[in-house]
């Protein structure tokens, strides 16, 4: 929502004479610009006595929105930009892997759907402790003091079964260090820590052992179920730009976003997914848990995902 | 004569698109709840466009503009190797693989105000694109429309503008992306498909109330459903609405046939709306056996 007037002081093409050109035509910032017209703008300019400078400036405004944009990619660059950036990462349940076609993958957000104490905290905090293991960070937004280090402790115990003990200490203290564990309570705790993780992956040089490769949110729908009552708009469109948050920051820096959802009862009585219809266009990936009543065998499919057809099942031993 | 007449020549999509013959300066919009195939049919539609005319394509470049941001290019370039070697019956040519991929152009919008400043910028992209290849666009998709039909509903943005009418800034910016959108058409004739995902939910309306009675109905709420409509909310803005030409809905289907070789694969209804026809094409979406 820049107001053209902050524009003048870095170009000075910008200035009171093309301000109040613009104002008399109900532009008074960049936006306003944009949902103008502009070849009636133009028009307008060449009718005016200091057409010239008023259309440099046009010009000037144009490119500097020109700087902030998206570019154009074809097929092939995209193709080269998917395969050399956006890795496969491993969860730690091969189950889970297999039907994700491989892993979680960078850029994508991948969305676990199911009721209470179905598994899903336990897959997170595995892909957790099995991401930091390999050298990468993870950020964790814990919403309801799910967080637990002894789990990750006991996985990581797990996987390194024929290591000596204080060599798993060693291991387990780094897996600690490399998992960032932020606790919000609202959404908007929320958006402040994306905003300000946005802004130091964009300015940091980071170490190669210290990229972030995997954002966690355990759980988005108590965030957003209690701003998506009432009458307004308000609410989805908070859940929709907190959507577009995680993947232009899943996408521009190569990370995985793993997000958990609850679940509402439906027509008919059947269970669906919470956050409602205008959620389901924001992750890339969707698995259903649900487990057995007293039983510890989790069963999950696939709700969507982009290269697969349909709904597989597979049912995978969680020891909760 | 003959080269406007060449130019004017109907698009020749292969199904799920073939009941209505559709012409440059046509928007078809693909209305459906998540998931249907959408995007899916969307894909078809770009590689039919993008291959050349001995394999049946219509030899052309493409553009998508991804404001959903979940285009997954390697799904893309499964289907297209899928299309170009015909399931495996033709060898494939790493050429013509890569022709078709370089034609395919790509960029994705994160807000409404980077979607109207691409569609401002597109003209002199797509005119750079043209000189150089001496091929154009002339297949534009949009996936989806509505993405950010909340944001700009729920925008606070107050234009003042002069004549005190304040307008809603949902209705100003549909019509800013209708005004770009048709001066981008003008000077660059192309066939526009947009999708757009149902935000309201579905209300299935059915030809007997039964199923609000016991438990009994409900059990058998499959014989019925063949009887249903699917009514979706409009949300989109007027000016929108009427700049669509085609309009086709897409909805899954719970129908399975009964042949066990239709495992990993899923069923959806396709019905045109605008031109209304009377009748529902079945498409099956099966995995592609890498």
């Amino acid at each position: 929502m820049a107001p053209l007037k902050s524009l003048e002081k870095e170009y000075p093409l910008i200035d009171s004479n093309f301000q109040s050109f613009c104002s008399s035509h109900g532009i008074f910032s960049v936006e306003d610009f944009l949902l103008h017209d502009l070849d009636a703008l133009i028009a307008f300019a060449d009718n005016h006595p200091t057409s010239q400078t008023l259309k440099q400036g046009i010009d000037q405004l144009l490119s500097t929105i020109d700087a902030l944009q998206p570019p154009l990619l074809n097929g092939l660059q995209l193709l080269e930009d998917a395969q050399r950036n956006k890795h496969v990462l491993l969860t730690g349940c091969e189950r889970i892997d297999a039907l994700l076609g491989g892993g979680l993958r960078e850029g994508q957000l991948t969305e676990l759907v199911g009721p209470s104490s179905s598994g899903k905290t336990q897959a997170c905090l595995l892909s957790a402790s099995t991401v930091a293991k390999h050298n990468s960070s993870v950020i964790y937004l814990d919403t309801g003091n799910s967080f637990s280090p002894q789990r990750i402790a006991s996985f990581v115990g797990q996987s390194s079964g024929h290591v000596f003990d204080n060599q798993v200490d060693h291991i387990l203290k780094k897996v600690l260090d490399r998992i960032i564990c932020y606790s919000v309570f609202d959404v908007y705790q929320m958006f402040d820590v994306l905003h300000q993780l946005k802004s130091n992956l964009r300015s940091e040089i980071v170490k190669s052992n210290q990229h972030v490769r995997l954002l966690i949110v355990d759980s988005i729908s108590s965030l957003i179920t209690p701003i998506l009552g009432g009458s307004g708009p308000q609410g989805h469109a908070l859940m929709i730009s907190a959507g577009f948050l995680l993947k232009k920051l899943a996408h521009e820096n190569n990370i995985a976003v793993l997000v958990t959802n609850h679940v509402v009862g439906g027509e008919d009585g059947i269970s669906k997914p919470a956050l409602g219809e205008s959620w389901k266009s924001v992750p890339h990936v969707r698995l259903l848990f649900s487990r057995d009543f007293g039983s510890n065998v989790c069963h999950i499919s696939v709700l969507k995902h982009p290269s697969m057809a349909s709904a597989r099942a597979a049912s995978s031993t969680l020891y909760l | 004569m003959l080269s406007r007449v060449s130019s004017v020549r109907p698009f020749l999509f292969p199904p799920p698109l073939h009941r209505v013959p559709l012409r440059v300066g046509n928007v078809l919009e693909l209305v459906g709840p998540s998931p249907s195939a959408k995007t899916h049919i969307l894909i078809h539609a770009a590689i039919t466009a993008l291959l050349p005319k001995h394999y049946g394509g219509l030899d052309h470049f493409v553009l998508f503009l991804d404001l959903d941001c979940r285009f997954d290019i390697a799904r893309f370039s499964q289907l297209l190797l899928h299309r170009i070697t015909e399931d495996g019956t033709r060898h494939c040519d790493q050429t013509l693989y890569d022709l078709c991929m370089a034609r395919f152009l790509y960029a994705r919008c994160y807000d409404t105000f980077q979607f109207l400043h691409t569609l401002r910028t597109l003209h002199c992209r797509l005119e750079k694109e043209k000189q150089v290849h001496g091929v154009g666009v002339h297949l534009l998709l949009i996936d989806s429309i509505g993405a950010f039909h909340w944001m700009d509903r729920a925008s606070m943005f107050l234009s003042q503008r002069e004549n005190n009418k304040k307008k809603l800034f949902l209705q100003t910016v549909s019509e800013a992306v209708v005004q770009n959108i048709r001066k981008l058409l003008q000077v660059h004739p192309m066939l526009v498909i947009a999708t757009k995902s149902v935000i309201f939910g579905n209300k299935y309306s059915t030809s007997s109330n039964e199923l609000k009675g016991n438990m009994e109905e409900r059990c058998s709420r499959n014989v019925t459903r063949n009887h249903q409509t699917f009514q979706y909310r409009e949300y989109m803005p007027s000016v929108w609405q009427s700049f669509v030409t085609h309009r086709i809905l897409v909805r899954s289907s719970d129908d399975h046939p009964v042949a066990t070789n239709y495992q990993n694969s899923s069923f959806y209804l396709l019905e045109w709306l605008l031109p209304r026809l009377n009748f529902a094409d079945k498409i099956v979406v099966k995995d592609v056996r890498t």
